[in-house]
């Protein structure tokens, strides 16, 4: 008897002695389980409403060709107005990985933060979107940093943003269980790193270490007794004071780059686009903070309201800055060869064209949710074994709602929050 | 004298006495204490400062003048553009006390008389005075470390979390 109590109890504690690490600061019972298949996800949300008769179907030519296949050459009325930028490497970006060429952004209304917030959460807005508030569902930082183990901090999860407006609500949802907690760095580069805020912001007090002793210790004073009126998520999202250290030297260096003319014509094209200028700054961030997960847009293309071949010419930019991004990627220590780039437009556009013309004669279009404008295309890009290669899916396949759990399920933790979300993983695209 | 009478004056004596003291009067005594208002130091602060009423009143709060539109412009946009505010205030705070013409009270202002440098940065920053513990931890901190500035109480003051609420 004395023998099988010993035994029981033994058991009993080894079985503790396995459960308890696996409760977490973060109050999960059990840490991320699932395998990682790379380390780190840049998802370029190749937006601004993007037709597939102008990117899959090349109706224009090849407008694409840093990313797609072809030689297609681009119609002559519009031609001159593309500008010349080359190819970026020797291979295309669809044969570095799989193609879905008829993805959907299969509901919900077709508008520009309707699609970004479908993408970063991975539900549809079936119901009317107040702009001015936060997604009600989480977002990919909040399921990222709330289920990764070991948990990783704000400088691992950005979401950059080529404009302002409701676009920086989007690094963290008004959900009770998530929220500014798990949330994003957001940063909006075209509006910080520039002159004009050098010359307001370019030039703060440097503190000793003797005396951030000093303001830390009467800083916690004050907010001891101001303890309990605070919402969290009304200071966004939170950076301990060494991630602000290296955040605010960043921002420094970036205005010191900005003042001496880097971001001018950094990668020798002549000119500098909003689109262009985005990714650069994504560049940056990724070769200082080596982020597990960013999120970084593009929205010129959506000159199309008013100039049809402004949007064919933006479109031929962003396919180049598309892959100026990958290269930075693969020459980036701890990203290269460790990283997974996923691309896609949020939505579409219409078939048919509205009334205004530009100087080639090409009609502008809109996106007003008719069935074209939800035909989309996604790209995975990754390393040889991980992603499958110059795979160019053809049939109809995957939705906007399958990028979250499919940046879940490279991440690892898809196991934890597959659950919670409608869309699958597109595992068509890893081996 | 039977046992019943040899009972009868004793018992008669204490329900006498008795009766006697419990009809005596009883005195309405009031017990009163004054008025106390009890409430939280920092005062119920609801609101959250808004991006340009906090650049606003940030700049008044230093430069004792109010901020043209155009340097409201240029801080505002940066401001919008980071996620983290914490740090962009702070940020914005440190930048507008280095300029040269912040308007900070000297060292020997400060320690000339503590208690009134207290009150007044207390209802300049937080619109509101000191209760007796701030005011005395606050005046024990500054008496007892002589590296505590003017300007790192302000910068302490203004990137806490009460001076983003009103």
């Amino acid at each position: 008897m004395k023998r099988r109590s010993f035994i029981t109890k033994a058991a009993t504690a080894t079985a503790g002695a396995m459960v308890l690490p696996y409760i977490l600061p973060s109050g999960r019972l059990f840490a991320a389980t699932g395998t990682r298949i790379v380390d780190h996800v840049v998802f370029c949300l190749f937006a601004g409403g993007v037709r597939n008769l102008e990117s899959m179907q090349k109706v224009d030519g090849n407008l694409m060709p840093n990313m797609l296949l072809g030689s297609e050459s681009i119609s002559s009325d519009i031609a001159s107005a593309i500008p010349s930028l080359g190819t970026i490497g020797s291979q295309r970006l669809q044969e570095q990985g799989t193609l879905f060429r008829e993805f959907r952004f299969a509901q919900g209304p077709t508008g520009h933060f309707s699609g970004h917030s479908t993408a970063l959460t991975g539900v549809y807005n079936l119901v009317d979107i107040n702009i001015r508030t936060r997604p009600q569902s989480p977002t990919i930082f909040e399921y990222y940093r709330k289920h990764t183990d070991p948990s990783t901090s704000a400088l691992n999860a950005w979401w950059i943003s080529n404009s302002l407006g409701p676009y920086p609500a989007l690094n963290f949802s008004s959900h009770p269980d998530y929220g500014a907690l798990y949330g994003a760095n957001f940063i909006q580069p075209a509006s910080i790193i520039n002159q004009t805020s050098y010359n307001v912001l370019g030039n703060p007090k440097a503190f000793a270490a003797s005396e951030r002793e000093k303001v830390a210790q009467m800083r916690a004073f004050f907010d001891e007794n101001f303890a309990g009126q605070v919402n969290l998520a009304d200071a966004g999202v939170f950076n301990p004071e060494s991630d602000a250290a290296q955040i605010d030297s960043f921002i420094q260096t970036a205005f010191a780059e900005a003042n001496s003319g880097v971001y001018n014509n950094p990668w020798g094209t002549g000119f500098m686009t909003g689109d262009m200028m985005n990714m650069f700054a994504a560049e940056k961030i990724m070769q200082r903070f080596t982020p597990e997960l960013m999120v970084v847009n593009m929205q010129d293309v959506d000159v199309c309201h008013g100039n049809f071949t402004q949007y064919a010419a933006a479109l031929h930019v962003a396919d180049y800055a598309l892959a100026h991004l990958w290269q930075t990627i693969q020459s980036t220590p701890g990203m290269a060869n460790n990283t997974i780039l996923i691309a896609a437009p949020e939505h579409g556009r219409n078939l048919q064209p509205n009334t205004v013309v530009d100087q080639y004669g090409r009609y502008a279009i809109d996106h007003t949710s008719d069935a074209t404008s939800r035909e989309i295309f996604c790209l995975v890009v990754g390393p040889t074994g991980k992603v499958v290669q110059n795979q160019n899916i053809t049939q109809q396949m995957g939705e906007s709602i399958d990028i979250v759990p499919t940046i879940a399920k490279i991440l690892g933790f898809h196991d934890q929050v597959g659950g919670m979300l409608p869309g699958q993983p597109l595992n068509q695209a890893f081996v | 004298m039977n046992m019943k009478s040899s009972l009868f004056l004793p018992i008669f004596g204490v329900v006498c006495s008795v009766m006697l003291y419990s009809c005596e009067t009883e005195k309405d005594i009031i017990y009163g204490v004054n008025d106390v208002e009890v409430v939280r130091p920092t005062g119920s602060k609801g609101y959250q400062k808004s991006l340009t009423e906090f650049i606003s009143i940030a700049y008044a709060d230093i430069f004792d003048a109010n901020i043209t539109q155009d340097v409201l412009l240029d801080l505002s946009t940066p401001y919008a553009a980071f996620g983290d505010l914490k740090y962009i205030e702070d940020l914005i705070i440190r930048n507008f006390l280095n300029d040269q013409s912040a308007q900070l009270p000297s060292n020997t202002v400060m320690r000339a008389n503590v208690d009134l440098f207290i009150t007044e940065t207390y209802n300049r920053f937080y619109n509101r005075n000191p209760n007796e513990f701030e005011l005395w931890y606050m005046k024990d901190l500054i008496d007892s470390n002589a590296d505590i500035t003017p300007e790192l109480v302000y910068y302490s003051m203004m990137t806490s979390n009460e001076y983003r609420y009103y």
